[in-house]
């Protein structure tokens, strides 16, 4: 079961011979790297953040991951950087940490490194720094002790004070040597793991296998110790430029697509410009980094955004196996709770849907007890084309409802051909209610559920026709 | 100001109990708990998980050499369970294994059969059952029977505030190993090192001082450490003394999620009486906590409500009742603000409920009722340097409220879709242990002859910033810099029978009692060093900035000298000084009496929007005048100020609670918990400092962890109005948290939701699906 894993961690190549499903976190800590610390191990908290670094065509692009939910083989090849290997030799402190510091954002101190490499990995991120917004990549670490407000402060202040770095990679890692936000061994980094490049064929994968392991979000939350002895096979690919692609007038996702590269993919933002505002509701940024869509999808969890969100665009499942390859529409792809039609050793490869073209519109909602890293109680997607005054064709998806992601058939059905008013939508409300059975749970009574269903699906027309339908026409 | 801890923190290198280095062959411990509510234990088979192959052994009750009872207030706690369990998450066995990952293997193959009995859940079920853990609680003051009469407006109602997760980020955990002579050592995560020490030498059956229990510093507390520490200690420590091997515990998140305690939820009964002029004339409340299985530490939370049920109003007529009521949830304990804020949101409801039948805005009946200097709460004590009506009116000022008033008054007039919604919150809370026996401390100060100090206390570092404010003590009374000042681990071979790091009051009780060492050792150092310079007495002597100087003119004798030239004369450069909090004394029989040192005030503004499509909210700002005292360090008093808000705005909101009816905890991750992220945090938090000097506090400071929670009540009242500018046929009703399921269902009152949610579910596991 064992196997080699080669990464660079800091500043030094590591290999060890380590159980592949042995979580990342874990890892470190035998290793006494106890900066990154166990406050969930969920994925919910932060404390355990480090940052990732992978070779994608001639760079390293950094990201942050929550590390109790990684595999250690998935770094197998990466950096990864702790708290650390972000410390300065002559114990001087990164601005990063002073702004920390002056502001007192931290407390108890149980959360701070995980703040202080996310906020690390913000320097880290691609593209224009002005533009991205540093409280973003704070989004998935909690504190309970300074209520965020210094933090956020700090944050603020060191964007301020640093701001202005170059977009070019090379460039990049020196300015931020400079500012001594990172220690001067990233500038080594490069050739580093061009050294210690590892075969990514090369994982000793099962054709069979009792799991396919993607970002493993959902496995290692689940089951992380029937991970340990399960027949895995690892097929998380960490490929931003290439995972979303055109082809022949559908809009493909490779299985490995991550929420970010959904969030970074130049084609769907032109397909649907709100994609950015859906994509930040789902997780935090380290889980966007991990989260696929092929593992949202095949989870079936009756919740997945994702799942519901492409079951809207009237998307298809590519599952391939050693003898074949069959396409199957994601409205058939749920059997009950939480079975699929796949079977053993069949992979989903990707899944496409057809890029619409003219006089379409697209909403996502979601609502869950907290905005922002929550589960939704539910989520609606909406895909509309409206011609002459009436919808031509329309799909309607939802979660959280249903023992599976449900696509609501019979509203939409008696949606297609009306025009849009209060009274027409209401009737919709009303068969969609007798679409779904959602249960009492943790996420809501099932009372709730219908409601925030009704209402979503009238938000989906406000927002989208807001001269068609006013809201004191629906209550 | 460089901060030792913080710099620590910053650099990922401070050491927590999971991270401090444990000696080659340390075992792991695994609790297997009860996974019924209530019931009698028919079997317990142990064979199959005891034959895995790296487990070493798995204690019971059996085992246990001392006593299997932990209750510290009432004895009615085991440590493990006999033949009864009591709750979900209760212990009943313990593993030990070579590793984590056996220890937790080995659990799931204990076999248990349990014949059930009747399983409560709800406080008033409790009561009507006769399960109370103490005897009820009345305090009382003029007579409210004789009033109603005369008060033009009368309204009563019922409300009830949720439980609330303490969420330290750290979990419960302990490291134990055994020392020579049949002692023990204990490495904890508790607020009360004391109180773990009693409690392993209770259970292991030897004298305290052969068990020493040492604590560098905690990843968070918030009242969660204070008791309830002491259990996974103790089974640590059993298992160390037992097996004579070291032993380490530490909880998972799901574990300490379902064994520890909470927050205890109240529900509660009122009625008020008011004049035509909106004066307060009569209040009575009935408080049926749950305590849960066991009573730990609700009696004394149950006072607090009690001290506290009136607020920061003078109210003349009030009769106020406890119940400690029994239940089958895990025994709740303290969480900052320790049975206040539950008090407090009673009145709150009371004076809603009352503005809205008089039809006015509640913040007139507020700040009409404010209490005044010289007014007496309602258990007697008199209230001197009143800082309510000041921070009132500065809030008015300083933040232009009335004018923001008007803003959101147009903001409604105008949008359909969100509707805004404000509330004042004032708050009033008294400061000491309410227990008089436990405002005491003891400090240790060691000067070494190179003028560096150490000091040791039994304050527990949990984030509150106690020893940065000791040495800012240290630091003052010397004249010296902060980088020569170091703290101990909190030690009770230093530091003996001490109380818990709790009630707000650990830095008043250790600075003091670390001022008195510091006074000691600097009249010896002066008059040292007056017998150097020749002169008669220390008379004009003082230190400045490490300098000594006579009637400002510099000796040229430094700190450095005049400490070597101390040790050098044989004079002790250490001391040793106690401190009992002066003027504290409670009559527990009439409820009446002086029991607290002084109060914190303060005014807070909270304004939210609700979206009404979807039922969600923001808090968009708060805004708040509070009553820091003379602030001993501005930053970490500002600190704790937002951090106790969050916390209350998270109770009042997000953070719920949720069991079924077999007692099972159906929030017990922090996928279905949900506790403010950076996005909740308000836009805009503004915190003033009030700044009036505490003539009976440290450096006229004010004590700071618990009081500012309690700002976090108003955001239910700005949440409810802005419901209702939406749907004004929306019933106020008082249920906390006000989650947006609440909400959403609130909106559409009397339009689509027929039946009110009602918390009865039903749920297949749904571990994050
Ligand atoms: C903190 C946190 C927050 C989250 N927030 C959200 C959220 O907001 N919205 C949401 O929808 N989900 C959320 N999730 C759930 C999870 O992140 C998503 O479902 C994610 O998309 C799963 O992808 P993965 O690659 O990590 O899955 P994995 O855990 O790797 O796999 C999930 C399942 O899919 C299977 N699988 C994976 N890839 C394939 C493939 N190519 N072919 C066949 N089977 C495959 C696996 O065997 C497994 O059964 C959250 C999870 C966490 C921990
Ligand atoms: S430990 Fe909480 S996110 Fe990893
Ligand atoms: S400082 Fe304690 S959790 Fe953030």
């Amino acid at each position: 079961m064992n196997q080699n894993i080669t990464f660079l961690l800091n500043n030094s190549a590591v290999t060890a011979v380590l159980n592949p499903a042995a979580v990342t976190l874990d890892f470190l800590r035998s290793c006494k790297l106890t900066g990154a610390k166990e406050g969930c191990k969920e994925g919910d908290c932060g404390a355990c953040t480090v940052i990732c670094g992978t070779m994608e065509n001639d760079k390293v692009i950094y990201r942050t991951v929550n590390s109790c939910l990684v595999p250690v083989m998935n770094i197998h090849g990466s950096h990864i950087v702790t708290i650390e290997g972000l410390n300065l030799n002559n114990s001087q402190l990164s601005p990063v940490q002073s702004a920390f510091l002056s502001e007192g954002a931290a407390q108890c101190g149980f959360c701070t490194p995980g703040f202080i490499v996310s906020l690390t990995a913000f320097f880290l991120s691609s593209g224009n720094l002005k533009n991205n917004n540093i409280l973003d990549f704070i989004d998935g670490n909690v504190c309970r002790c300074t209520g965020h407000s210094s933090i956020i402060r700090a944050a603020v202040n060191i964007k301020k004070e640093i701001g202005n770095a170059p977009d070019e990679f090379e460039k990049r890692l020196l300015y931020l040597i400079n500012k001594n936000i990172i220690p001067e061994y990233f500038l080594t980094v490069k050739e580093k793991l061009t050294e210690l490049y590892v075969d990514p064929t090369d994982n000793n994968n099962s054709d069979m296998p009792d799991y396919y392991v993607g970002g493993g979000t959902d496995l290692f939350v689940q089951k992380p110790d029937e991970m340990l002895s399960s027949d895995l096979s690892f097929i998380f690919k960490r490929n931003t430029a290439d995972n979303v692609f055109e082809d022949d007038g559908y809009c493909c996702l490779r299985s490995s697509s991550t929420v970010t590269d959904i969030l970074e993919s130049a084609l769907l933002k032109n397909i649907f410009p709100g994609i950015t505002d859906f994509s930040e509701l789902f997780g935090s940024t380290p889980i966007r980094n991990n989260a696929t869509v092929g593992g949202n999808i095949n989870n079936a969890s009756p919740i997945g955004d994702m799942t519901a969100f492409f079951l809207a665009l009237d998307s298809d499942v590519i599952l391939t196996s050693d003898k074949s390859e069959r396409a199957v529409s994601l409205k058939d792809y749920f059997v009950s709770y939480k079975k699929t039609v796949r079977s053993r050793g069949e992979i989903i490869k990707f899944i496409r849907f057809k890029i619409p073209k003219k006089n379409f519109f697209i909403n996502f909602e979601k609502v869950s007890k907290r905005t922002y890293l929550d589960i939704a109680s539910v989520n609606t997607a909406i895909y509309i084309e409206y011609e002459n005054e009436r919808i031509s064709k329309i799909n309607i998806s939802a979660g959280g409802v249903f023992e599976t992601p449900k696509f609501l058939s019979l509203a939409s059905e008696f949606l297609t051909g009306k025009k849009i008013n209060a009274e027409v939508i209401k009737e919709a409300v009303r068969i969609a209610d007798a679409e779904i059975s959602p249960i009492s749970d943790a996420r809501g009574s099932e009372s709730y559920k219908r409601l925030l269903l009704s209402r979503l699906i009238y938000t989906h027309f406000i927002k989208l026709f807001p001269e068609l339908i006013d809201i004191k026409e629906t209550v | 100001m460089k901060d030792y801890d913080i710099i620590q923190h910053i650099t990922g290198k401070s050491l927590f109990i999971d991270d401090v280095n444990v000696p080659d062959g340390t075992l792991y411990a695994k609790v297997f708990y009860s996974k019924c509510a209530h019931g009698k234990i028919l079997s317990l088979d142990l064979s199959e998980a005891c034959s895995i192959k790296g487990v070493i052994k798995i204690f019971t009750y059996k085992d246990i050499p001392g006593i299997n009872q932990i209750g510290g207030i009432v004895r009615d706690e085991c440590l493990l369970a006999e033949n009864e369990v009591h709750f979900i998450g209760m212990p009943v066995a313990l593993i030990i294994a070579e590793s984590k990952f056996i220890a937790s293997e080995a659990s799931k193959k204990i076999v248990i059969k349990y014949e059930e009995l009747p399983v409560i859940t709800d406080p008033r079920e409790a009561f009507a059952k006769g399960q109370l853990s103490i005897p009820p609680r009345i305090f009382e003051s003029g007579n409210v029977n004789n009033v109603w009469d005369k008060c033009d407006v009368i309204e009563s109602g019922t409300c009830e505030s949720g439980g609330q997760e303490h969420l330290y980020l750290e979990t419960q955990g302990a490291v134990s190993y055994p020392l020579e002579g049949g002692s023990i050592k204990v490495i904890s995560s508790t607020q009360g090192p004391s109180a773990v020490q009693k409690v392993v030498s209770e259970v292991l059956g030897i004298s305290k001082n052969k068990v020493e229990v040492e604590v560098t510093r905690l990843g968070g507390g918030f009242g969660g450490k204070e008791d309830q520490a002491s259990p996974w200690a103790a089974l640590c420590a059993l298992a160390a003394f037992l097996l004579n091997k070291p032993v380490k515990l530490i909880l998972s998140r799901h574990d300490d999620m379902v064994m520890t305690g909470k927050r205890n939820p109240y529900s509660s009964d009122f009625k008020i009486g008011l004049n035509s002029e909106g004066m307060i004339l009569a209040y009575e409340v009935t408080f049926f906590q749950n305590s849960g299985a066991s009573a730990d530490l609700s009696p004394a939370i149950l006072d607090r409500s009690l001290f506290h049920c009136t607020n920061s109003y003078y109210i003349p007529n009030v009769k106020a009742i406890g119940y400690c009521c029994r239940t089958n949830l895990a025994p709740n304990t303290a969480f900052r603000g320790f049975g206040g804020p539950q008090g407090k949101f009673v009145i709150e409801c009371a004076v809603y409920k009352a503005a809205l039948k008089i039809n006015i805005p509640p913040d007139i009946i507020q700040k009409k009722n404010l209490i005044k200097e010289n007014d007496h709460f309602h258990y007697g004590q008199k209230a001197v340097n009143v800082m309510s009506g000041k921070s009132w009116d500065k809030a008015e000022m300083d933040f232009g409220l009335q004018k923001e008033i008007k803003k959101i008054r147009q903001f409604n007039s105008v949008n359909s879709l969100y509707k805004k919604g404000y509330a004042y919150m004032p708050i009033c809370f008294g400061i000491a242990f309410t227990n008089t026996r436990m405002n005491q401390a003891n400090a240790l100060v060691n000067v070494y002859t190179d003028g560096s100090v150490g000091f040791s206390t039994a304050a527990v570092e949990m984030g509150q910033g106690v020893n940065a404010k000791i040495r800012e003590v240290i630091s003052r009374v010397f004249s010296i810099s902060h980088d020569k000042i170091k703290n101990e681990p909190t030690n009770t071979t230093r530091s003996a029978n001490t109380s818990p790091t709790a009630a707000s009051s650990g830095a008043d009780m250790n600075c003091n009692a670390v001022l008195t060492a510091c006074n000691n050792i600097l009249e010896r150092l002066l008059n040292s060093a007056a017998d150097d310079l020749g002169l008669i007495n220390s008379e004009g002597l003082i230190i400045k900035d490490e300098k000594v100087f006579l009637n400002n003119k510099d000796t040229g004798l430094t700190w450095g000298i005049i400490v070597e030239n101390a040790n050098s004369k044989r004079i002790s450069l250490c001391d040793y000084a106690h401190y009992a909090t002066p003027d504290l004394f409670f009559d527990r029989v009439t409820n009446k009496g002086n029991p607290f040192r002084y109060h914190v005030y303060g005014t807070a503004f909270i304004e939210v929007t609700v979206d009404c499509l979807r039922g969600i909210y923001r808090i968009d700002s708060v805004k708040a005048v509070h009553d820091f005292g003379h602030s001993l360090n501005p930053v970490i008093d500002l600190g704790q100020a937002e951090g106790a808000l969050m916390q209350g705005l998270g109770w009042m909101t997000i953070e719920e609670i949720i069991h079924d009816k077999k007692g099972r905890l159906l929030t017990d991750l922090l996928s279905t918990y949900k506790v403010p992220d950076l996005h909740f945090t308000p836009a805009e938090v503004i915190i003033k400092f009030l700044n009036e000097p505490n003539p009976v506090g440290i450096f006229n400071s004010k004590a700071i962890g618990e009081p500012p929670l309690m700002y976090g009540i108003g955001a239910y009242f700005a949440i409810m109005n802005a419901v209702r500018e939406f749907n004004p046929d929306a019933s106020p009703e008082f249920s906390a948290p006000f989650t947006p399921e609440k909400v959403l269902l609130k909106l559409y009152e009397n339009t689509f939701a027929k039946d009110l949610h009602s918390p009865a579910l039903s749920i297949s596991d749904n571990k994050s699906n």
